[in-house]
């Protein structure tokens, strides 16, 4: 069995485990309500992870995604509260603000060559400078949060068609979706691949490094909007911290699902399973009324513990596979 | 082989989401149904009991109960903004000692990490598991209020402690805030005689108390002419982000700030440390009367503060609650937050003592 397959089984398997425990210890995790609002609560951190996903692919981080939401989250209230612009002008501003951003996290990246986490991580301080000087003030100079009136913005917090799931969970399973089919059926997701896997060898063969990291930190900002747009929606509000502590939940989520730091390896289906074991884990540990401290504690220790045994299991894989190819030389060299 | 299990995984998630879409239809329609009988029964009993009292004509609506809260098993949750703020822990031990005299109350704490998306997480999963009621430090006023609407609407009644949120639910127990705000400022007029110069170091933006507090005190200033605020920023009621915000006050205004007024007493704790860092006397003042901001004032760092009693409070928060979960209001009914008042008494280094060992947190 490939590797990956030997990971996606563990990580689903973990996934199921967590599930059958928690139904069958407490009384309320199956019921509609509490899977409903469960999905919800993942969605958001689940979008802005498909696109940190992308960017681990193609071996580096994103660790401005949450940041870049709260920015556009702002740049839409703010649009909306001072000047007259219609909401689809407003959104389409508030796009084009999230791809300049990633694009600046591309250019960083691919262009200066400075190395991801730096790099993004002085995007994400931009970002959260950009979100105070958008914020709107009361004349005194005091950050307030206006509530935003309007049914199309608000609408994106509601449910899908009449049903009683979230229109955020149909656009993470959309964009999951939509992330997996791009990845493994275009020409452009195998180019993503390579360049995470080697980029040497993924140059040599005519694949710009630029494009790639451009590509990748775009699709990330995208994500970063269409999260902004539900969490808007839903709080009718933003806040300057909104966003904030996300980074760190997405990029759990798709390290979890079998993201590899050094690159080449995941897929969108890992991290639905990777964002649903963090959000199942923490829905059931309000179950059992744990104590705040070690609720924190105990989900830490959780993600530490997976990103160990993920590393530590990615050596062993990779030493059998240089013992089998040592072996299979001597017997080659046996042969001749 | 593996896009084979890939496809099937994509299945199998997708037949899930179906499956639990289906069965929220069956929930939702049998919900609706039950509500529907419950109105009926209500309408029969509101129209012989009180006919003014109906939700048709905007008024205030009737419900009823779905438990006696001294005797059906409950679950009570409380949402601090923080933990292990002092404040926060204090509420939450008074809310605790209060709540265990009744063996059918389940209570849980879950930290709101000083992160409002945090809080509307726990607020929903918290609506999600049927809480029968919830007590919430809202960090902040607006982000939270969609969420609280959610649960009232839920039947899930919401009190706040002293941090509300921007939309009517069952209560809000709070330290007096504009009072307190006007009773600093009248005690800074008077040390000053009437003439000299404030700084002011506020709330985290967007907190309903931070907000009130300022009023009240810009209200005494406007009735001391003498009396100039020369800058108000904010250090998001953090001890060393207030050192930060009094250090450069000193640098930028130096010997004309008389006196600091600080949002509470972390954040005055803070400004006092600076203060003295930079071998200088001022005029301090916090508000909440925490324990370390009272032995501050013993030991002179600060000059005073309003203090609370937050044991007190939290008890106050949970009978509260307990009351609206028996009553027959329909709180989510409510067109204004009905408020309790904690009373407050003004501290300094003359009274200070009076606040003894069990009331101090």
């Amino acid at each position: 069995m490939k590797q990956e397959t030997v990971r996606r089984i563990i990580s689903f398997s973990l996934l199921v485990i967590l599930i059958v425990v928690l139904s069958v210890t407490t009384d309320n995790f199956l019921t509609a309500d509490n899977l409903i609002n469960l999905f919800r609560e993942c969605s958001v951190v689940g979008i802005l992870a498909v696109g940190v996903t992308f960017v681990i692919i193609s071996s580096g981080n994103n660790l401005s995604s949450g940041a870049m939401l709260g920015t556009v989250a702002m740049v839409i209230a703010r649009l909306y509260h001072s000047t007259a612009l219609s909401v689809t002008g407003i959104l389409l501003c508030a796009l084009l603000v999230a791809i300049c951003l990633g694009a600046l996290n591309g250019f960083c990246v691919g262009v200066l060559q400075i190395p991801d986490y730096i790099a993004t991580l002085s995007v994400q301080m931009i970002c959260q400078g950009l979100t105070y000087v958008l914020a709107i003030r009361t004349p005194g100079g005091q950050i307030t949060n206006e509530i935003i009136n309007n049914a199309t913005i608000t609408g994106f917090g509601g449910k899908f068609l009449g049903t009683p799931i979230y229109r955020v969970t149909v656009a993470f399973f959309g964009l999951a979706l939509l992330g997996q089919i791009f990845l493994r059926h275009t020409k452009i997701g195998t180019h993503i691949y390579a360049m995470g896997s080697n980029r040497k060898s993924a140059e040599y063969s005519g694949i710009s490094f630029v494009r790639v990291k451009m590509l990748v930190f775009i699709l990330s900002a995208v994500c970063s909007f269409i999260a902004a747009l539900y969490l808007t929606g839903r709080n009718a509000t933003t806040d300057v911290a909104s966003g904030t502590t996300l980074s760190f939940q997405a990029i759990s989520g798709a390290v979890i699902g079998g993201a590899s730091f050094a690159g080449g390896r995941g897929d969108m289906i890992g991290t639905v399973i990777g964002v649903l074991f963090l959000q199942i884990l923490k829905n059931g540990l309000l179950k059992y009324g744990l104590p705040p401290n070690w609720q924190l504690l105990l989900s830490g220790l959780v993600i530490v513990g997976m990103i160990v045994f993920d590393a530590a299991y990615n050596e062993y894989m990779e030493k059998r596979t240089t013992k089998a190819a040592a072996i299979a030389r001597e017997k080659k060299g046996a042969k001749s | 082989m593996k896009k084979l299990s890939n496809i099937l995984l994509a299945t199998l998630m997708a037949a899930s989401l179906v499956a639990c879409g289906g069965a929220a239809n069956a929930a939702n329609d049998a919900n609706a149904s039950q509500q529907q009988a419950a109105t009926t029964e209500q309408t029969t009993t509101t129209t012989e009991a009180a006919p003014a009292q109906t939700t048709s004509g905007g008024g205030i609506g009737v419900k009823t109960p779905k438990k006696d809260p001294y005797s059906d098993p409950l679950k009570i949750a409380w949402i601090p903004s923080n933990a292990t703020e002092a404040n926060g822990t204090a509420w939450g031990k008074g809310i605790q000692q209060e709540l265990a005299y009744w063996p059918n109350v389940q209570f849980d704490i879950y930290d709101g990490e000083s992160d409002a998306d945090k809080q509307n997480t726990v607020l929903s999963d918290l609506i999600a598991q049927g809480y029968d009621g919830i007590i919430i430090q809202a960090i902040n006023s607006a982000v939270l209020a969609p969420t609280v609407t959610e649960a009232e609407k839920a039947g899930i009644p919401v009190v706040c402690i002293n941090l509300d949120v921007d939309v009517p639910h069952a209560g809000l127990v709070a330290m007096t805030d504009v009072e307190a705000g006007y009773a600093i400022g009248e005690r800074i007029a008077e040390a000053l005689n009437g003439e000299g110069n404030v700084v002011v170091i506020t709330a985290k933006p967007g907190a309903s108390r931070g907000e009130r507090l300022q009023e009240g005190f810009e209200k005494s200033l406007a009735e001391h002419p003498g009396i100039k605020m020369l800058d108000a920023q904010t250090a998001e009621w953090n001890m060393e982000k207030a050192q930060v915000v009094m250090n450069d006050y000193l640098t930028q205004y130096g010997d004309e700030i008389d006196a600091v007024f600080a949002h509470n007493d972390q954040m005055a704790e803070g400004a006092g440390m600076a203060v003295q860092n930079a071998g200088k006397e001022l005029i301090i003042w916090g508000a909440n009367g925490e324990t370390k901001a009272l032995e501050y004032i013993e030991q002179g760092i600060i000059t005073g503060t309003v203090y609370t009693n937050c044991y007190n409070q939290g008890a106050t928060a949970a009978r509260v609650l307990l009351m609206n979960i028996g009553s027959t209001v329909d709180t989510s009914t409510l067109t204004k937050t009905p408020v309790i008042k904690m009373p407050p008494m003004t501290v300094d280094a003359s009274n200070v003592d009076q606040i003894t060992a069990d009331m101090r947190w």
